[in-house]
C-alpha cells in the first residue's frame, strides 16, 4: 500500500473516532463522577438527534435555535433521569442505579420509536457542504464542526473541572462523595449538574452524528453506548482527555483493521485490541499506573443486606408446582416456561461469577453461542448423540469459555464488564468469519431435536421437563457448592481479594474454577436452546442477550440461586404477559423493570 | 386448550360487526360460524431494532385486508391477522408459535423476518402442521424445514445473477467491486452474484461483507477503491445501501453504482438524497407500470398512507391477497391452506404477475424484473444507456 493510501486510513479513522469522542466524554465525565456505565446515554443521544430532526425538518429553525433547542431538551432529560430513576437509588447499592440505566434506556427508545415511528428518518445537515480535499478523500464542513465541538466541549469540562468552584465540587464528588458532603457540598446539585452537562452533550452528539449520516432511527442507541464505552475505557474510564485520546484511537485502530484484514473483520480486530490494551494497561492507556481508581465492584459495590430466606419447603412445593405445570398449562405457556428455564440457567451461571466471585460479566450471551455451536456440531458432524453433545458442549464452553476469560481475571471492577463484553463480541465475529467450521452467517440448519436414545422429547411438555430437571439439578449443584469451602473462597475474593490472596488464596485457580462451573451451566443452556431451535446462525445469541442476562441477575438479587430463577421467570414472562398491549408492550415491560428497581434496589431477594 | 394471556390483536372486523355478528347469530342459528373470521397469525417485530420492517408489513397487510374484504372476505367471512410481536427474536418467535399451534382459530402463520427468528420456530409449525408461510424468508434451507413450511420470497438464486447481468451486460461493467451485508441473505447473494459475474467474463476486484448496525464505510470504501473497480454492486437494504451511497462521494469514488431490488424505497431516496442520483437498481415492480394488479396497488397504496410504496408493503400485500385465494377455492382448514398451496395457480401477483409453487421447493419462481435508475430524485425505468460507453 502506498503512503496515500495509509493517509486516507488514517483521515478516516480521525473522522470516525471524532465521532466517537462526542459519545466517550459524556459517558466519561457521568463514569468519572456517579461511578456509574450510563446505558441509557446512547438512548439520550436518539432523543437528541429527534428533537434535532423536530426542529429542522418540522419547525424549520436554523441551526444557531436547534443546537440550544437539543441541548436543553437533553440537559432537562438528563436532570429527569438523575432525579426521578437514579437519585432515590443513591444509598441502595451501587449496581442498581446500572440495572436502572438499562431500564431508563429501554423506556426511552420504546417512547422514540411510539412517537417517531421505527422508520428511519433524514436529518439533512443545514451547512454548506464545502469540501476539503485530503489525500484521496475529503473532509466536509460537518467533520469539522464536530472536531470544533469535541474538542471545544473537552476543554471547557477540563476548564471546568480545573478552575470552577462547581468543578471542584465535581471533582470532590468523584473522589469521596461523603467526605465532599462533609465538606459542604451540595452532592446532589453536582450530581444533577454532571447529567445536565453529559446528557446536553450526548443529545447534541445524537443530532451532529444523525446529520453526518443523515439518518437517525430509534434503533441507534444501542450501538452508539457500545462504541462510547469501549472508547472511553481505551483512554481510561472517567479521564475526559483520554476519553478523546481513546476515540481517535478507536476510530485509526477500526480503519487499520480494515485496511489489514477487510471490513469484515473490522470489530474483531478492534475488540482484540482492545483486551490488548486492557491487559497491557489495565487502568486505561492514560492514566497512570500508581494511581489506581478505588474499586467498584468488590465490597462495597454489592449491597449488604440479608438475602430473602426462603424455607426449604417452601422450595420443594415450587418445584412439586413446577414439575406438575404441564398438567395445567397450555403448550404456549409451557415454551414460555421453557424459555424462562433457559434463561435461568444463564442467570446462574451469571449470578455465579458476578454475585458470588464478583466479576461482572458483561458477555455471557458468547457462553450460549459457544455452547450451542459446539452441541450443533458434535450432533451434525460427527452424529453423536443429542444428549452427549449437551453435555459434551457444556465441558468445552467450560474450557474455551475460561480460557478466554482468562486474561480478565486480573482486572478489577468495570474493566471486568469491558473485557467480558469485548470477548462476548469477539466469539460472536469469529463465529461470523469462520466458514470453514461455523458457515459463517448462512448458519446451521436441521440441528436435530432434543431425544434420549430414540425418545424423542420436543414436544413442550417432555422439553420442559427436561430443561427443569437441568436446571433444578444444576441450581442445587451451585447450592451445595456455594455453602462449602469453595464458595466461602469465592466470596472471600469477591470481598477482598488481597486479604484473600495474603491467606495463600490462588486468585487465578479460584475464578477459573468458577468460571469453569459457570461456563458448563451456560454452554448446556445454549446447546439445549440449540437443539430446540434447530437453525442458529452468529445473530441468534447477540449482545442484547447478554445485558438481559446481567439485568435478570441484577433483579433477582447477584449471588443469589432463588433470585436468578425468580427473575428470569418475571423478565421472560413479564413481556409475554403484556402480549396485549402489541407496540406498547416493551414500554410498559421497561416502565415494570424500573418500578421492580425503585422498590428492591438490592435485588428481588437480596443479595446472597 | 387454554390460553391465559391470549388477547388476540384482532384488526378486523371492529368489535361492533363481531357483535352485530353474534347477535345476528342468535337469531338465525346455524349461520352463527359464517360471521366468526377466519384468522391469520403473523409473527413479526414490532417492536426492537427490526421494527421498521414490521411497520412496513403492517401497511401492506392492512391494505390487502381491506380489499379482500370489501369483496366479501373468504365465503362471507372477514379474514383478519393476529400479529403478534416478536421483536425478531428466535425466543419468543417460539413462543409464539406455540401460541398459534394451539389456537385452533388460526388456519395460517406468517413471518417471522430473519432466518434465526422464523427458523427457530418451523419445526413446532411443522410438528402442529400449520402451514409457516416465510414471505421475507429468502434463505435457501428454510422450506427445507418440513413440508409446511412455503415462502414467496424472492429467491436469490433468481435476484442476484439478474442484477449482475443487468450490471455487466446491460451498463457495461467489467471489473465491479461488491459489498454486501454479511447476513445469511448477503452472503448467499453475493456468492451468486461472483459466480455469475465470473460466467459473463468479468472480474470482481473485489468483495467487502459489513454488519448491519455499521454506518461508517469510509475505509472500506478506500479499499475498493484501490481495488480500481469500475462500478460497484451493493448487496443492501434501503438504509445502508444509502449510508454507502453518500460516503462513495465522499472517498473520491465516481463510479456507477448498481444496487440490489431490496433498496427499491422512497427511503432509499430520501436517506441518500443527491448521493443515490443515478443509482442503477431492479425493482419487481414500479409504480408506471401498466399492469393491472399494479396500478391497483400504487393507486390504494396512495391513497390510503399518502406514500410510495416499496418492496416490504409489496410482498405483505401480495401474500395475504395470494392466501385469500388459497382459503377461496380450497377452503378454510389448516390442512387445505396446506394442500391449496400447491395446486394453486395463476394468482395476480404484484411481485410475480402470476403465483404457483414449486411443490418440490414451495417457492415461488419468476419475479418480474424491471431495470430502473435514480432520476431526478425518483425510481423511473432505466434509459437503456449504459453506464460505461463500450469500448
Amino acid at each position: 500500500m502506498t503512503w496515500s493510501t495509509w493517509l486516507d486510513y488514517t483521515v478516516n479513522g480521525l473522522v470516525i473516532g471524532n465521532i466517537y469522542a462526542l459519545l466517550a466524554v459524556g459517558l466519561a465525565l457521568i463514569f468519572g463522577v456517579a461511578n456509574l456505565i450510563n446505558f441509557a446515554h446512547g438512548s439520550i443521544y436518539t432523543v437528541g438527534a429527534y428533537v434535532g430532526w423536530v426542529c429542522i425538518t418540522q419547525l424549520h429553525w436554523p441551526l444557531a435555535a436547534t443546537v440550544p433547542a437539543v441541548l436543553l431538551a437533553s440537559a432537562v432529560l438528563g436532570v429527569g433521569i438523575e432525579r426521578l430513576a437514579l437519585r432515590p437509588l443513591h444509598n441502595a447499592s451501587r449496581i442498581a442505579p446500572l440495572l436502572a440505566t438499562i431500564g431508563i434506556s429501554l423506556v426511552l427508545d420504546q417512547i422514540t420509536q411510539l412517537v417517531f415511528t421505527p422508520n428511519p428518518r433524514a436529518l439533512p445537515s443545514p451547512l454548506p457542504d464545502w469540501r476539503f480535499q485530503i489525500g484521496g478523500g475529503s473532509v466536509g464542513t460537518l467533520d469539522l464542526l464536530i472536531l470544533a465541538v469535541g474538542l471545544g466541549t473537552a476543554g471547557a469540562l477540563y476548564s471546568f473541572l480545573r478552575f470552577t468552584k462547581m468543578g471542584w465540587a465535581v471533582r470532590a464528588t468523584a473522589q469521596d462523595s461523603d467526605a465532599a458532603k462533609q465538606m459542604g457540598v451540595d452532592v446532589n446539585r453536582v450530581n444533577m449538574a454532571v447529567f445536565a452537562i453529559a446528557s446536553a452533550l450526548g443529545g447534541l452528539s445524537g443530532m451532529l452524528v444523525g446529520m453526518y449520516y443523515n439518518n437517525i432511527d430509534p434503533g441507534m442507541s444501542f450501538d452508539a453506548t457500545l462504541k462510547g464505552v469501549v472508547a472511553q475505557i481505551i483512554g481510561g474510564m472517567g479521564n475526559v482527555p483520554g476519553a478523546i485520546a481513546g476515540s481517535l484511537l478507536l476510530g485509526l485502530i477500526e480503519s487499520y483493521g480494515i485496511a489489514l484484514f477487510g471490513t469484515s473483520y473490522r470489530n474483531l480486530f478492534a475488540f482484540v485490541l482492545l483486551i490488548a490494551i486492557l491487559i497491557w494497561r489495565p487502568n486505561g492507556l492514560f492514566a497512570s499506573a500508581r494511581d489506581l481508581p478505588p474499586e467498584p465492584m468488590t465490597g462495597s459495590f454489592l449491597a449488604r443486606g440479608k438475602p430473602v430466606r426462603i424455607p426449604p419447603r417452601a422450595l420443594i412445593a415450587i418445584g412439586a408446582l413446577a414439575a406438575l405445570l404441564p398438567f395445567a398449562g397450555s403448550d404456549y405457556v409451557l415454551q414460555t416456561a421453557t424459555n424462562a428455564l433457559l434463561y435461568g440457567l444463564l442467570a446462574l451461571s451469571l449470578t455465579l461469577v458476578a454475585g458470588t466471585v464478583g466479576m461482572v460479566s458483561l458477555g455471557h450471551a458468547g457462553l450460549l453461542a459457544i455452547g450451542a455451536y459446539a452441541s450443533a456440531l458434535l450432533a451434525i458432524e460427527l452424529a453423536i448423540p443429542v444428549v452427549v453433545a449437551i453435555v459434551l458442549a457444556g465441558i468445552v464452553t467450560a474450557v474455551i469459555g475460561t480460557l478466554l476469560v482468562f486474561p480478565a481475571f486480573r482486572m478489577r471492577g468495570h474493566y471486568v464488564s469491558i473485557a467480558t463484553l469485548a470477548i462476548g463480541q469477539i466469539v460472536a465475529l469469529v463465529i461470523l468469519n469462520w466458514n470453514g467450521l461455523t458457515r459463517g452467517p448462512i448458519g446451521i440448519s436441521g440441528i436435530p431435536p432434543l431425544s434420549i436414545g430414540n425418545l424423542p422429547l420436543y414436544d413442550a411438555p417432555q422439553a420442559y421437563w427436561f430443561v427443569l430437571v437441568v436446571v433444578v439439578a444444576l441450581a442445587l449443584l451451585q447450592a451445595r457448592i456455594l455453602s462449602s469451602h469453595l464458595g466461602r473462597t469465592w466470596r472471600a475474593l469477591r470481598d477482598d481479594d488481597i486479604a484473600a490472596r495474603s491467606h495463600g488464596v490462588a486468585l487465578d485457580r479460584y475464578k477459573a474454577m468458577a468460571f469453569a462451573f459457570g461456563g458448563f451451566g451456560a454452554g448446556i443452556g445454549g446447546a439445549v436452546t440449540a437443539h430446540l431451535y434447530s437453525y442458529i446462525n452468529h445473530e441468534t445469541f447477540n449482545a442484547q442477550i447478554s445485558v438481559l442476562a446481567l439485568t435478570i441477575a441484577i433483579l433477582g438479587g447477584l449471588g443469589n440461586i432463588s433470585g436468578a430463577l425468580l427473575g428470569s421467570a418475571l423478565l421472560i414472562g413479564l413481556p409475554e404477559l403484556f402480549r396485549g398491549l402489541a407496540e406498547y408492550r416493551m414500554l410498559i415491560y421497561g416502565v415494570a423493570l424500573l418500578l421492580l428497581i425503585r422498590l428492591r434496589p438490592q435485588g428481588l431477594l437480596g443479595t446472597a | 386448550m387454554r390460553d391465559p394471556v391470549g388477547h388476540p390483536a384482532v384488526t378486523v372486523p371492529t368489535r361492533r360487526t363481531l357483535l352485530l355478528g353474534a347477535g345476528l347469530a342468535a337469531l338465525t342459528h346455524g349461520t352463527a360460524r359464517a360471521a366468526d373470521p377466519v384468522l391469520l397469525g403473523v409473527s413479526g417485530p414490532l417492536t426492537g431494532p427490526a421494527a421498521q420492517y414490521g411497520a412496513q408489513w403492517k401497511k401492506g397487510f392492512d391494505l390487502a385486508l381491506d380489499e379482500v374484504n370489501g369483496g366479501g372476505g373468504i365465503k362471507g367471512r372477514p379474514l383478519a391477522l393476529q400479529f403478534e410481536d416478536s421483536q425478531n427474536d428466535p425466543r419468543q418467535s417460539v413462543a409464539i408459535a406455540q401460541k398459534f399451534v394451539g389456537n385452533p382459530a388460526i388456519i395460517a402463520e406468517l413471518g417471522d423476518f430473519s432466518s434465526p427468528a422464523s427458523m427457530a420456530a418451523s419445526p413446532i409449525y411443522q410438528r402442529g402442521k400449520l402451514v409457516q408461510f416465510g414471505f421475507t424468508n429468502s434463505h435457501p434451507d428454510f422450506t427445507k424445514g418440513g413440508d409446511y413450511m412455503w415462502s414467496n420470497s424472492l429467491s436469490q438464486s433468481e435476484q442476484s445473477p439478474q442484477l449482475v447481468t443487468y450490471a455487466i451486460k446491460d451498463l457495461g461493467l467489467r471489473r465491479p467491486a461488491i459489498l454486501h451485508l454479511n447476513t445469511d441473505w448477503g452472503r448467499t447473494s453475493k456468492d451468486l452474484a461472483v459466480q455469475t459475474a465470473k460466467a459473463l467474463g468479468a472480474e470482481v476486484v473485489a468483495t467487502e461483507g459489513y454488519l448491519p448496525e455499521e454506518r461508517d464505510f469510509r475505509s472500506t470504501l478506500v479499499r475498493v477503491r484501490d481495488a480500481k473497480p469500475d462500478g460497484l454492486i451493493l448487496i443492501s437494504y434501503y438504509a445502508d445501501g444509502a449510508l454507502i451511497a453518500r460516503q462513495t462521494r465522499v472517498a473520491g469514488i465516481t463510479q456507477p453504482i448498481v444496487a440490489m431490488g431490496s433498496v427499491y424505497s422512497p427511503k432509499f431516496i430520501e436517506l441518500g438524497a443527491e448521493a443515490v442520483e443515478g443509482v442503477y437498481t431492479q425493482s419487481n415492480f414500479f409504480p408506471d407500470e401498466p399492469r393491472a394488479e399494479v396500478q391497483d396497488f400504487v393507486r390504494r397504496f396512495r391513497a390510503r398512507y399518502n406514500e410510495e410504496p416499496d418492496a416490504f408493503n409489496a410482498y405483505a400485500y401480495d401474500t395475504i391477497l395470494l392466501l385469500a385465494a388459497v382459503l377461496r377455492q380450497f377452503g378454510t382448514t389448516r390442512q387445505d391452506v396446506h394442500d391449496g398451496l400447491a395446486r394453486i395457480k395463476d394468482v395476480p401477483s404484484v411481485i410475480f404477475g402470476r403465483v404457483a409453487f414449486d411443490t418440490a421447493t414451495r417457492r415461488v419462481a419468476g419475479a418480474n424484473t424491471a431495470n430502473m435508475q435514480v432520476k431526478g430524485g425518483k425510481f423511473v425505468a432505466w434509459d437503456g444507456k449504459p453506464a460505461i460507453p463500450r469500448t
